[in-house]
């Protein structure tokens, strides 16, 4: 029979099942280092400086920020539908590659789910802060209540957008939780202090990896998977439509959904190369994190980023074929031209054009190559929710309301906060949580062994 | 109740399937198997089986049916709300809603489900025979009185097999 090696092999360094174990949780048990302690100083000062603004907006309401009438969703909108799309990624990553049984995913869907809770914490925020009073938050839960039996309008895509996100951060966290739950029973057992017995015990919930435990294990994680991976696609896809049912030129197009969540999990699978490229630097896992697994996500980068450029292509294309004039005057007089032209250029650049340069296994290959051009994508893919929020609201169908928008420093404070919101999380993740899943690693080392065996 | 257990140790899994396959024709009973990542031969070798997707579809089918029905009673029986003159049983865009909640409704019961089918819940007192099986080894627990067989004869057996270790503790 035709036999062809397609990946190399998942671990490097012929490690045994022991090895495994004390390599995961090395980060856990060694002293905090150096770099994290400044990368985590840092981290809380761009927080405060997010708390802050957060306080400030509180403090003296929705003027101090720069949207107005016409352009009603600013950075705000930009920044939600950006964490909410890098966190789209972390699910997509465990979901497809586990229904797809594709075995390199189990080195990275651990950070990869990290990454989604806390993106999906930030992107929380936004929507939140921008009702205005966000302390009258609560109102969107539809619950009978003592301001007369009015409900929530069912019918409203914000509406479906608030409950969308509720369920995805309560789905991913619980799913990333309790792929942890064998990790911190095998923590629990090597743990060599009281304490950390303690908190790992309770944190393992008195696993003991038992075959009726892992009969429920694998049920679970099937079940939750399956039905996550239609979560994954539904949840982009309404974010999209708080655009596309509206009648604003530019957003009024079907392409909306299926754009939305390419361009998702474009960015979260660009966030999730940084961060691995991060971990395997800093903590000397490239055993688990090789080069084979960074090659195949900058194989599907290149992909996406193919989807991306069809993706932008198609929507200049069908606003010259539609004949809209104001579809007609979005494109090509407020994008691809005019004054928010930078941003559309900058987007096309960053999304379409250089990830091409992943064609090359010379480029694939190079760490540093692959770290920069991840960043790229994920600035490309401000500039596109930029693009697709500002250019449409600034002018519309009314000359007379027309207005340019660029943002006051309560803004960008806002969104700077969530970077060290976001940072911290990861520091954290870093440092007490095994950032491979070790039990799922421990079964694809030797994925041979039985038909060797037979 | 503590009981004496006799505990063979596997350093790898094909080690553990030849000694599931040794105890099974010797008709020895196995107790308990313990590994440090999913083996679905174990699984299967001790006749475990688990209805956990035919419970996640009765967790969504009651839950699109709770949800529908209550999209349908908060907007055309307690406060029907003309939007634009659109029906106040707007179905199609009650869909979304079903799907999501369904979703969520899946999730919870299942993890509920887990909790208490495979008894794993925060602050649980649970018995691990070998601490090692978390970490590097492969663990099959024969309880003395229903294992059918004297420790000689399963040493024996496993031993014959890649067992690295067998000992009897009182679990």
């Amino acid at each position: 029979m035709y036999k062809a090696e397609v990946r190399g092999p998942l671990i490097l360094g012929n490690k045994d099942y022991g090895q495994i174990t004390r390599d995961i949780i090395a980060p856990i048990d060694n002293k905090t280092p150096g770099w994290w302690k400044v990368a985590m100083a840092v981290s809380i000062t761009l927080a405060s400086i997010g708390i802050f603004s957060l306080y400030y907006t509180v403090r003296y309401g929705l003027g101090t920020w720069a949207v107005n009438n016409s352009v009603a969703w600013g950075w705000e909108i930009i920044n939600f539908v950006w964490w909410i799309g890098i966190g789209h990624a972390g699910t997509a990553f465990s979901i497809f590659l586990l229904i797809l049984r594709q075995k390199w995913r189990t080195s990275i869907n651990r950070a990869a789910e990290a990454m989604t809770v806390f993106a999906v914490m930030c992107a929380a925020i936004f929507p939140a802060i921008h009702m205005g009073r966000v302390w009258l938050a609560f109102y969107i839960f539809p619950y009978p209540n003592t301001r007369g039996p009015l409900w929530v309008n069912f019918n409203s895509p914000l509406f479906w957008d608030f409950i969308a996100i509720s369920a995805y951060l309560l789905i991913s966290a619980s799913f990333w939780y309790f792929g942890m739950v064998p990790d911190f029973a095998s923590i629990r057992d090597k743990a060599k202090t009281k304490a950390k017995k303690a908190i790992y015990g309770m944190l393992a919930f008195g696993w003991t990896g038992s075959t009726k435990e892992w009969l429920r294990y694998e049920g679970l994680s099937y079940v939750l998977g399956g039905i996550a991976a239609v979560l994954v696609v539904s949840v982009h896809s309404i974010v999209s439509t708080d655009f596309a049912s509206s009648v604003i030129p530019g957003w009024h197009t079907t392409l909306f959904p299926p754009y939305f969540v390419v361009g998702a999990i474009f960015s979260g699978f660009a966030m999730v190369m940084t961060l691995m490229i991060v971990i395997r630097k800093y903590y000397h896992l490239e055993d688990y994190v090789t080069d084979s697994h960074l090659n195949a996500i900058a194989k599907i980068l290149v992909f996406i980023s193919l989807i991306m450029g069809t993706a932008y292509t198609t929507e200049v294309f069908m606003a010259w074929y539609s004949g809209n004039p104001y579809e007609m005057f979005t494109f090509f007089h407020n994008r691809l031209t005019g004054e928010y032209s930078f941003m559309f250029w900058a987007m096309v650049i960053c999304n379409a054009v250089i990830p091409q340069v992943m064609w090359s296994k010379k480029v694939r290959s190079n760490i540093t190559a692959l770290f920069i051009i991840s960043l790229i994508i994920n600035l490309g893919m401000w500039y596109e929710r930029f693009n697709i929020v500002v250019t449409s609201l600034s002018k519309d169908y009314l000359p007379s309301s027309w207005t340019s928008y660029s943002p006051t420093w309560v803004e960008i404070g806002i969104y700077i906060g969530t970077i060290g919101i976001f940072t911290i999380g990861v520091l954290f993740f870093f440092r007490f949580i095994p950032m491979i899943a070790i039990s799922e690693v421990k079964s694809v080392l030797k994925p041979t062994e039985i038909s060797e065996k037979h | 109740m503590n009981t004496t257990h006799i505990i063979g140790v596997f350093d790898s899994k094909s080690d553990l399937l030849a000694g599931i396959e040794s105890a099974n024709s010797k008709n020895i009973t196995i107790d308990e198997i313990y590994t440090p990542y999913p083996v679905m031969e174990a699984i299967d070798a001790l006749g475990r089986k688990s209805r956990f997707t035919t419970a996640a579809f009765i967790y969504g089918f009651a839950a699109v049916v709770g949800v529908l029905s209550f999209l349908y009673y908060t907007s055309v029986i307690d406060w029907p709300i003309n939007y634009g003159g659109k029906p106040t049983n707007a179905f199609p865009s009650f869909i979304i809603i079903t799907l999501v909640l369904t979703i969520l409704s899946i999730t919870i019961l299942s993890l509920f489900t887990f909790s208490v089918r495979a008894k794993i819940y925060p602050g649980k007192k649970f018995i691990l025979p070998d601490e090692r099986s978390t970490d590097d080894k492969f663990i099959i627990l024969f309880d003395k009185k229903t294992a059918g067989a004297g420790f000689e004869a399963i040493s024996a057996a496993l031993k014959a097999n890649g067992a690295s270790e067998v000992y009897e503790k009182e679990v």
